[in-house]
């Protein structure tokens, strides 16, 4: 929307909409109560995200049915403005509330620091520049945007790969809990997942990719590259989920039972 | 306001697991999920080593990390503080599941209702008593609280053979179990997640 490109638009609309809430649904135990999520926006991060859900929907449409199906769709300015802040805004909220839930959880100390919503919202940010890019590229669109998101995607990456860098230091000193969970993603059972495609795959591989494309990308390496990302960036999402370990409660003190 | 709670004497408890089987009879809970659980650990190095025994439950907490986490309001805590999960309500999100450190909170997926233990069909036991629970919903341990609304004690309370567990009202000071934790400084588990459990434990 902040490059007024429609394909892009559209493509995050869709992904949120089916991609997003199809697998909310599919994961759900009772899916058809789906609605009863709303109810505690008050105290509940889930909550909060079926709203921002709901407005992203409805003012997503707003934004998106002029472009797609002409002016008969035009709304009023003011409403049309609003619709678009309104999207905007729900659309931010959606690309880190994941985190935001995740890190509210004080049962696995790996998430639980205010440096995971800040992750999932960069890796968010790349997604989608690289999305929009390929996007371009495939369509042949070239507009003034494209050398701004071409660097900004470089720079994303190489601010992703740092940051990760960080958030794991940081776990490795947090509890025995994060601390093993840094060790199975670096050695254990998830390390060729992590280091293999999140890191070399998912950003060195994608930099390099962009790099080598300088000027000369055809839609096809446009392809590898949103590929490479998109793996990488959906590969650390499962493994936030899978890796990050409770603390065992049988980690009472021992004197306790001398 | 009543609090109620149990306070764990691991210095009685045997590690016989009575109390496993007897929640398992009284809940008649579905293959694979104990309300009740007795986790054992050795301890020290061969000569000097031995089994310890740490029986848990659900802790019931003050603040509970699971119905913050609940979006629909399914997971509510009673006045008298039993945390409980009305099944009616439970989408089967799992936020519950993730909030809780203690991992007492537990899935009754679909399909686990339509066969009893080894696959064989429902008994007439397994069939009645299924009819509390929902498949694609979760559930826990519920303190026994239709045996305490009869005035009863929780079934893992009764069963326990070396009086290991003490029910009762913590905010009650002439309580059993809140004397119990004043004079032998009783701890509950994970305190760093500040949930404030009902669940007290004593030194062995």
């Amino acid at each position: 929307m902040l490059t007024s490109y429609t394909a892009g638009m559209l493509a995050g609309f869709l992904i949120v909409m089916v991609g997003k809430n199809s697998a909310h649904m599919l994961f759900l135990g009772r899916p058809l109560r789906f609605w009863r999520a709303a109810w505690r926006p008050d105290r509940s991060w889930i909550a909060r995200g079926i709203w921002a859900m709901g407005i992203f929907a409805i003012s997503g449409l707003a934004c998106l049915a002029p472009r797609l199906m002409g002016p008969a769709w035009q709304l009023p300015a003011g409403v049309e403005m609003l619709a678009e802040w309104l999207a905007g805004l729900s659309a931010l909220f959606i690309m880190f509330y994941d985190g935001l839930l995740m890190s509210a959880s004080p049962a696995i100390p790996f998430w639980r620091t205010p440096m995971l919503p800040l992750l999932v919202l960069m890796y968010a940010t790349l997604g989608g520049t690289t999305l929009s890019l390929t996007l371009r590229g495939i369509m042949g669109v070239s507009d003034q945007f494209v050398p701004v998101l071409l660097q900004g995607e470089r720079l994303l990456l190489l601010i992703n790969l740092l940051f990760l860098g960080v958030y794991l230091l940081r776990m490795s000193r947090w509890a025995p809990a994060s601390r093993e969970t840094v060790r199975l993603l670096l050695s254990g059972t998830y390390a060729w997942a992590f280091v293999g495609i999140v890191v070399t795959v998912g950003l060195i591989a994608t930099l390099l990719l962009s790099l080598a494309a300088e000027g000369t990308a055809g839609a096809w390496l446009l392809i590898v590259i949103a590929a490479c990302e998109l793996t990488g960036d959906y590969t650390l999402l499962l493994l936030l989920l899978k890796s990050a370990l409770f603390t065992p409660q049988s980690a009472y003190p021992v004197e306790a039972v001398r | 306001m009543p609090r109620l709670g149990m306070v764990i004497d691991l210095k009685r408890c045997i590690g016989c697991n009575a109390c496993v089987l007897a929640c398992k009879q009284e809940n008649g809970t579905p293959p694979g999920i104990h309300f009740a659980r007795v986790i054992t650990r050795e301890v020290g190095t061969y000569p000097q080593s031995k089994r310890t025994f740490l029986p848990v439950l659900c802790n019931h907490c003050d603040d509970a990390p699971c119905v913050k986490a609940c979006p629909t309001g399914a997971s509510y805590t009673r006045p008298d503080g039993i945390v409980l999960v009305d099944n009616d309500l439970c989408i089967g999100c799992r936020a519950c599941a993730v909030a809780c450190p203690y991992m007492n909170r537990h899935y009754v997926a679909p399909g686990l209702l339509q066969a009893g233990y080894d696959g064989k069909p429902l008994s007439p036991y397994e069939a009645l008593k299924y009819l509390d629970f929902q498949e694609g919903t979760t559930s826990k341990c519920t303190l026994c609280a239709h045996r305490i609304d009869r005035g009863l004690e929780p079934a893992c309370v009764v069963t326990c053979p070396t009086d290991a567990r003490i029910f009762g009202d913590l905010e009650d000071q002439n309580s059993r179990p809140r004397k119990l934790i004043e004079e032998r400084k009783g701890w509950t588990l994970l305190p760093e997640s500040n949930t404030k459990p009902s669940v007290y434990y004593l030194d062995a």
